[in-house]
């Protein structure tokens, strides 16, 4: 189930990729599907430590370490959301996508539960700055859910990761690196 | 072509949010929502909202403080966007307050909002007027 969740997600994020018509593709139904798969044993998250560990390990990965590589096991998604260059500031062209993401949160199967909001970058540009671009947007998109859309602000985490955890190792400056992970992190107090 | 497209997405809005008639949502969901709003907005936003986000009403205030300049297009599909919004988010927040009575009568021993609602939602010729409008207008049905 975590291979094949892993998997949806790498085709997701690729679709998305592909083309213009790529935002049509996604819809609250995959989004709740794939994030309502929330695991019998799923591992306790500790965002703190994520934190600390992307911290310490800028420009050097983050895949392999010991809380990074456990949000494998969680239901996710990874969906693409464009900004403006170098900027917190969302592309309408990527407005569909928050407001899908908006749908599948309110939805009474995935209502009560707790999500982490992972930006990622690709290489282009230096890691610390990626870091921080990242972890930006990522707070951008959290506030566009909770306050546009009111979701409840204790629902969302926003964490940024930069370049540290590409979808594509092997070519760190694919464009398919730079995406947004939805992870679901359990039924929220 | 894409300002053609704009005001016909508009007009679509419009005229779904105008039909009352019973069954029919007068809310569409967040996505649509948007997505109306970034094809008829999306140009204004460009022009005169550059670096400013979605959250935190700040599209929405810019768009409002620069409605001197910004298309006609937009100011009406962005008042009819933040309508549909509110009412689908206060519709959604409802819902099994508005139908717990009938939950309790129709749908004994079901336990768990999603279960609870598929129950309402097999059961709409009894659910009543507000329970029905409800469950519709947060877009469940």
């Amino acid at each position: 189930m975590t291979i094949h969740g892993f998997r949806y997600c790498l085709t997701l994020a690729l679709l998305l990729a592909a083309g213009t018509a790529g935002a049509q593709q996604l819809s609250d139904k995959q989004l709740i599907a794939s994030l309502g798969q929330a695991a019998q044993a799923a591992p306790i998250v500790d965002v703190g430590l994520l934190v600390q560990e992307v911290n310490a390990n800028v420009g050097k990965g983050v895949a392999t370490l010991p809380n990074w590589s456990q949000l494998a096991n969680l239901a996710q998604l990874a969906v693409e959301i464009d900004f403006e260059n170098d900027s917190t500031a969302i592309e309408p062209a990527s407005y569909r996508t928050i407001g899908l993401i908006a749908d599948a949160l309110h939805d009474p199967r995935l209502r009560h539960y707790k999500f982490l909001v992972v930006g990622h970058t690709n290489a282009t540009g230096k890691a610390e700055h990626n870091l921080e671009l990242s972890m930006k947007r990522a707070d951008a998109i959290m506030v566009a859910l909770t306050t546009t859309f009111s979701v409840p602000a204790n629902h969302l985490i926003a964490i940024g990761v930069g370049q540290e955890m590409p979808l594509d190792a092997t070519n760190p400056k694919a464009a398919a690196n730079r995406r947004v992970q939805l992870i679901n992190l359990g039924l929220a107090n | 072509m894409t300002n053609r497209l704009g005001i016909f997405g508009g007009a679509i809005l419009m005229a779904s949010l105008a039909l009352t008639g019973l069954g029919r949502a007068q809310t569409i969901s967040y996505a649509d929502a948007v997505t109306v709003l970034a094809k008829d907005c999306g140009a204004d936003i460009k022009k005169h909202c550059r670096g400013l986000n979605l959250g935190n009403n700040e599209i929405r205030n810019c768009l409002e403080q620069n409605q001197a300049k910004v298309s006609p297009a937009c100011t009406s599909t962005l008042a009819s966007v933040v309508a549909s919004i509110q009412m689908r988010l206060e519709a959604q927040a409802s819902v099994f307050k508005v139908c717990a009575g009938r939950a309790k009568q129709l749908c004994k021993g079901v336990v768990g909002e999603e279960h609870i609602l598929q129950c309402l939602i097999k059961t709409e010729r009894l659910d009543g007027e507000k329970c029905n409008a409800a469950i519709t207008n947060a877009g469940w049905r």
